[in-house]
């Protein structure tokens, strides 16, 4: 009885161990994964009148990291400034060409909210306009003026394509180094963008869950 | 006879240049206003353009007297109307101060001198503090739009300042107000009439050292200032029948401008206006006015460098001239007519500008004022605007007041106001030379967009230019009003107005076009629709001679029709702090339009005790929360927003006549050193004042 016990247990083991492999054949379900990116540093050059110039700083949803590869980026930011890693370049000065497929639109929703991606809303960058527009309360942020600060727009959330064809959100939460509650564009440093994202990395899945 | 002529002049410019002691002695006879005068009828001018008697009026009107003026020790006319109920003085960014009227920005309240406008509003607000309150007799408020009888401008309503006219006999005062943050008011009247001739004068410094809310930078919030006011009526009744006006006024102010440590300059504005009116009565039936006046208003000022190099330079010089011709008919005690026929002519020079833009306005306006009954008084008026750079404004008004019994009246009324796009609106053509953006008048643009774009400057054209071919179109709006007048018992009024303002074409400002350097070109477009309503509240109580008890209370809800929609369609969010997530609000998660509080509400007690010749009060004033900034990144002022707190000032003040002539106050403004170093620039807490007064 004990040994039979012991065999059945075994046999299960195997048929267990046996039919693992033959699901490993359509590849299981990567986990999504939900992280947050801090003070992302996004410098730029001239601006204020000036021909705006620099390097952008590309991010790589796959590593969750920056990135200086050429072509393996799925977007990027200078500035206020930010491109996607498809369509045609603007030509600005220090600007990349666009070597993947990125694209880009806004929700307005909650974060949580954007449950899937709607594939018919993506556009991508051209020489007439971004993806993600610029400008105050064009895009993602609101620039006031009596303040000089740079804020968030809340309820927009960036929704991607990555370069190869995965899905991206983005929240951003603040423009100025260390996410303060309160920025004073005088004394906090900008251009260190702080976000959450959920990327999905498996391919053809359009949900976020 | 000769002789006579000469001395009477000698002696009119020693008035006018040396004041008043002199004359102490002469024409004591003609006393000041007395009591008795006051328990006559309380007569208004602005809301028909006839003398008319305030208590039967179907408009909703205020009325603030020299007697109140006086009472309260005011100087400038920002400080008592700011006591009135419904209206607040709110600071704009160019420092003004200018007049928040049911809901409505100052840029929508019509404010005259005398029946003729005031100009000079360099960002849409014009200054109250401008204008000294030392002359005035009384000061008239009409709320609700009043366009059908006074075009442009008379949007949400008319304020209209009455200066004192030349009355028998000779007379005069001597006034002198000092108080905290080195402010000292120093006025006089002189007044002269005798048969047909009458002359007076009033002159006016005003001056502070200004004061400074915030210690860590070197600019104050209000810099150091003085100025003066030179105002003079002439009147020459010719006959019984036919009389002549003439008055001006000018207006000085140097102020210090200072924007950093080694960057200064000044500020200069001068003013002018006159108004010339001929005055016939034909017969009982036919009055005629011919009037025409002219005003300018020119700021300048500049900032140099530390080496006294121009850092800036800006010049602001506007011109505004109009001829008038009315006629009132009485058909008879019952019935009358008002009709007027005129021409406005704006010009306005002013550095950042497109050209040097010059507007004319024809326009025409009757009314009629009937009794239909004793019961029943109906006013109903029109008035056509045409105009070189609009399409033409019609706009009617009309308004109905029934008395039910000798203690409850019912009134309500329905009138369009009008406000054409201002010069800076269709001109501007300004280019921030440290961010880099540009803003663009409206006319400005088929010219500029493609120079711009010939320069190499503009990355794309948001906005196709054809767009701005039809012109930007007047801001209007229709105002509703309906009031009950009580009198329970006959020491106590008390009112009540419901309104409510739709406007449309508000004008607001847009991208129009990108610019290479990251920067945007902004231009002006007809788009929101905003309404603001409410519901005000006036009683006052005289509980005997001495002592009379009043209060006013205000609800307002300003809202933005458009932002209304996005709320209640789940499109609004927020966050809590800047860097958390956002979430979803809610339809009545919406507070409204920025700088606009719930309730305003104020009480004041008079007391005089006649045989001390003292009379003293004490004033209060109440603001509730109100928002300035959208601070939670949507843009939208929500309840989640941070809010400027609510705020109560007291004000108190005694004054006590000695020897007859004499008269000596003191007062406490703000008494509880109320400051929001943060949020309120035009409140620089407690100021401590005495004053003295002499007649003569």
């Amino acid at each position: 009885m004990r040994t039979f016990k012991t065999l059945t247990l075994v046999a299960i083991a195997i048929l267990g161990f046996t039919s693992c492999s033959n699901d490993d054949d359509a590849t299981p379900l990567l986990a999504v994964e939900s992280e947050a990116v801090s003070n992302l540093h996004a410098p730029q050059t001239g601006g204020q009148g000036q021909p705006i110039g620099g390097e952008f700083t590309k991010f790589d949803f796959s590593t969750g990291t920056t990135t200086t590869s050429d072509t393996d980026w799925d977007i990027a930011f200078r500035g206020t400034t930010i491109i996607v890693n498809g369509g045609e370049s603007q030509g600005t000065t220090d600007e990349p060409s666009r070597t993947g497929n990125a694209a880009a639109y806004i929700a307005s929703n909650t974060f949580a909210g954007v449950t899937s991606v709607d594939e018919n809303l993506f556009v991508q960058d051209s020489q007439s306009a971004l993806a993600i527009p610029t400008g105050s309360d064009n895009g993602w942020y609101n620039y006031n003026s009596a303040t000089f600060t740079i804020t968030p727009l809340a309820g927009k959330i960036l929704v991607f394509r990555t370069a190869d064809n995965k899905y991206a959100k983005i929240e951003i939460l603040s423009y100025y180094e260390n996410a303060p509650a309160t920025p004073d564009p005088f004394t906090d440093a900008s251009r260190y963008f702080t976000f959450n994202y959920v990327y999905q990395p498996n391919d053809g899945v359009t949900t976020f869950e | 006879m000769r002789i006579k002529t000469n001395i009477k002049i000698i002696i009119i410019s020693f008035i006018l240049f040396y004041g008043n002691s002199l004359f102490s002695q002469e024409q004591k006879s003609t006393q000041k206003d007395s009591t008795k005068v006051e328990e006559l009828e309380e007569v208004i001018i602005s809301a028909t353009r006839t003398k008319r008697q305030l208590s039967s009026l179907p408009l909703p009107a205020q009325l603030v007297s020299k007697k109140e003026i006086n009472a309260v020790n005011s100087v400038r006319l920002s400080d008592i109307l700011n006591e009135q109920t419904g209206l607040i003085t709110v600071p704009d960014f160019g420092g003004g101060e200018g007049i928040q009227l049911q809901g409505l920005d100052s840029q929508y309240t019509l404010i005259l001198i005398d029946g003729v406008p005031l100009v000079g509003r360099s960002a849409g607000t014009l200054d109250l503090s401008r204008i000294s309150v030392g002359n005035i007799k009384q000061i008239e408020i009409i709320k609700g739009a009043s366009s059908s009888l006074y075009g442009n401008e008379a949007l949400g309503g008319v304020i209209n300042i009455i200066t004192e006219s030349p009355k028998n006999g000779f007379k005069g005062d001597a006034n002198y107000r000092g108080g905290s943050f080195g402010t000292h008011d120093i006025s006089t009247n002189i007044n002269y009439k005798k048969n047909k001739l009458g002359v007076n004068a009033f002159v006016n410094r005003f001056s502070s050292n200004g004061y400074d809310l915030v210690d860590t930078d070197v600019v104050n919030t209000v810099e150091p200032f003085s100025n003066h006011t030179l105002s003079s009526k002439l009147t020459y009744d010719f006959s019984e029948n036919t009389k002549l006006l003439l008055s001006g006024r000018f207006y000085h102010q140097n102020q210090d401008n200072v924007a950093s440590e080694t960057i200064t300059g000044e500020s200069e504005i001068n003013e002018w206006n006159t108004l010339l009116k001929l005055d016939h009565t034909f017969n009982k039936k036919w009055n005629s006015y011919l009037e025409f006046y002219a005003t300018q208003y020119k700021a300048e000022e500049f900032l140099n460098d530390a080496i006294g190099d121009s850092f800036s330079q800006s010049d602001f010089d506007q011109r505004f001239i109009r001829p008038e011709f009315r006629t009132t008919y009485k058909l008879n005690s019952k019935n009358a007519f008002i009709g007027g026929i005129g021409l406005t002519h704006e010009r306005l020079k002013r550095t950042d500008f497109f050209g040097t833009p010059e507007f004319n306005s024809p326009y025409i306006y009757a009314q009629y004022d009937g009794n239909i009954t004793n019961k029943l008084n109906v006013i109903l008026g029109a008035r056509f605007d045409n105009h070189n750079e609009y399409q033409s404004q019609f706009s009617p008004k009309g308004a109905i007041r029934y008395k039910l019994n000798n203690k409850i009246a019912l009134k309500t009324s329905v009138g369009y106001g009008f406000k054409t796009p201002d010069f800076r609106q269709l001109y501007f053509d300004f280019t921030n030379a440290t961010v880099g953006y540009t803003v663009l008048g409206y006319n400005a643009v088929s010219t500029r967009i493609p120079q711009l774009d010939a320069d190499g400057q503009l990355l794309s054209v948001e906005v196709p230019i054809n767009e701005f071919n039809d012109g930007l179109k007047p801001e209007r709006s229709i105002g509703y009003n309906f009031g009950i007048d009580l009198k329970p018992i006959s020491n106590l009024k008390i009112s009540l107005n419901l309104f409510r303002n739709d406007i449309e074409n508000l004008i607001d400002t847009r991208v129009i076009a990108r610019k290479t350097n990251g920067q945007n070109v902004f231009s002006y477009y007809n788009v929101n629709e905003v309404y603001t309503q409410g519901l005000e509240f006036n009683a006052n109580y005289k509980l005997n001679e001495n002592l009379t008890i009043s209060g006013g209370y205000q609800l307002l809800y300003p809202k933005d029709k458009e932002a209304e929609q996005d709320f209640k369609n789940g499109q609004v969010f927020a966050r809590i702090t800047p860097s958390s997530p956002s979430f979803r609000l809610q339809k009545e998660d919406y507070f409204g339009l920025y700088n606009r509080s719930r309730h305003m509400a104020n009480f004041k007690i008079f007391y005089t005790i006649p045989k001390w010749n003292l009379d003293t009060n004490l004033r209060t004033t109440y603001r509730s929360k109100y928002g300035l900034f959208d601070t939670n990144g949507n843009t939208y002022l929500d309840k989640y927003d941070d809010f400027v707190d609510g705020y109560t000032i007291w004000d108190f003040a005694v004054n006590k006549t000695i020897y007859k002539h004499y008269r000596l106050g003191f007062g406490i403004d703000n008494l509880f050193n109320f400051k929001d170093t943060q949020n309120i620039s035009n409140i620089a807490g407690s100021i401590i004042y005495g004053t003295l007064n002499i007649n003569f």
